[in-house]
């Protein structure tokens, strides 16, 4: 009775450090083995190498531009998945959520903004991007098809803005759909069913509002998310970031 | 020192320096040649913190200061005039108004297939890690017009467009 008390007493001592130690994988050794093990400890981070050239920490040299397109999209997936608390894909009540959000609920103007001012500052950041990337070379090989996949990620990019652009339900967003909609039935012969596939109706409405919402939350999201893990791990695959030849690697 | 180790790297009676000390160490540089690189804890993971405290910022103090536009609700009877696409589509929307089908389709549609081809259109394995590289001032040139082109339409597009689709000046 007493031992098992003991051990209890022990075990409630011993608590946050034996959380902590399952929580983070320790890895005893050198500070350097601990410092690395950092990195390929943790799942979030492993997706970096443990040691990085200098170049790649040059600001002048990426001017950070992929890595603030990425911290925009998370930005905008927290504040995305705030607003659709407030949020209702209807015809009926989307204008009416908007207005809520500004005179209703608290801070919720701000957060409309976060996501709006988040979205415009990723598609042109996510395009600067590819003027980096273009202006210093950095799709020659054996990077070429992470650009391909980049390209990708620029158009998702457009998608999601796009899509999102419709939601609010105000003229504005209308208006917009309907010319951005329209350019896409000038397709020769098949223009008229795409448009009719992307707005789910000759005209949008009730249809074209639910199509863009499960496409702005869930299925652009989903695939944009994918496709960055695949962006990232190939960065390190292809050997980091681009860097002059005659540098030592 | 404290005392004798075993000779590694055997002196050079022609060279004035020597080898004097082996340090105990626990570096990944020891029995490595130097090399240009850092560990990405600390060094990259601060950098790229402080990064996302500086965009979380701006993004709040902008957002704090002015807010997203929001005009009347919907009205599929009455359209807008102009009616404009979002501002990156609004340069596509321009070369719509020269022509249709070349502006809004083929244009668009171009684009695209010659960006998701370059790497394999541009075998020039030249100019790699370097802004600007004088290897390739064509390839520069190129796409160097092609962002011009595209800053110019949206620009255009944006605030010189009209009612009707008419040239105004943003200040009429």
């Amino acid at each position: 009775m007493s031992e098992s008390a003991g051990s209890f007493r022990e075990s409630i001592s011993q608590l946050p450090r034996n959380i902590k130690e399952s929580v983070f994988r320790p890895e005893e050794g050198t500070p350097e083995q601990e410092r690395a093990a950092a990195i390929f400890g943790n799942v979030f981070l492993h997706l970096h190498s443990v040691r990085v050239h200098i170049n790649s920490l040059r600001a002048a040299y990426t001017f950070g531009l992929g890595l603030i397109s990425f911290f925009l999209f998370l930005l905008l997936t927290v504040s995305g998945i705030l607003l659709m608390f407030y949020y209702t894909p209807s015809t009926q009540l989307a204008y009416r959520n908007m207005k809520d959000l500004e005179y209703v609920v608290s801070f919720g103007i701000v957060l409309r903004n976060v996501h709006r001012w988040s979205a415009h500052a990723m598609v042109a950041f996510v395009f600067l991007h590819m003027c980096r990337v273009f202006y210093t070379g950095s799709y020659k090989a054996p990077r070429e098809f992470n650009w391909v996949i980049g390209v990708c990620l620029l158009l998702l990019t457009l998608f999601l803005s796009f899509t999102g652009y419709l939601l609010p339900w105000d003229q504005l967003a209308f208006w917009a759909i309907t010319v951005g909609s329209n350019i896409a039935a000038y397709m020769p012969w098949i223009g008229d069913n795409v448009r009719f596939l992307i707005l789910g109706g000759n005209e949008v409405g009730q249809m074209a509002l639910l199509r863009f919402y499960v496409l702005h939350v869930a299925l652009l999201p989903l695939v944009a998310a994918i496709l960055l893990a695949v962006h990232f791990w190939r960065i390190r695959k292809d050997g980091g970031l681009s860097r002059p030849q005659d540098q030592s690697d | 020192m404290p005392h004798e180790k075993e000779e590694i790297f055997p002196r050079d009676p022609n060279k004035t320096y020597s080898l004097m000390t082996i340090v105990d160490g626990d570096s990944f540089q020891v029995e490595h040649g130097p090399d240009d690189t850092l560990q990405s804890w600390p060094h990259l993971m601060v950098r790229e913190l402080l990064l996302f405290l500086l965009v979380f910022v701006v993004i709040l103090g902008v957002s704090l200061l002015f807010n997203a536009p929001l005009e009347e609700a919907a009205n599929p009877l009455h359209s807008t005039n102009p009616a404009k696409a979002p501002w990156y589509f609004v340069g596509i929307q321009e070369l719509v108004s020269y022509s249709a089908f070349l502006g809004g389709i083929v244009a668009p549609v171009l684009i695209v297939l010659s960006l998701l081809l370059l790497p394999y259109i541009d075998r020039n394995p030249k100019g790699v890690g370097v802004w600007f590289s004088p290897d390739r001032k064509i390839a520069t040139l190129l796409f160097t017009l092609f962002v011009i082109a595209m800053v110019v339409l949206i620009l255009i597009g944006q605030f010189v467009r009209g009612p009707n689709w008419g040239l105004y000046w943003p200040w009429m």
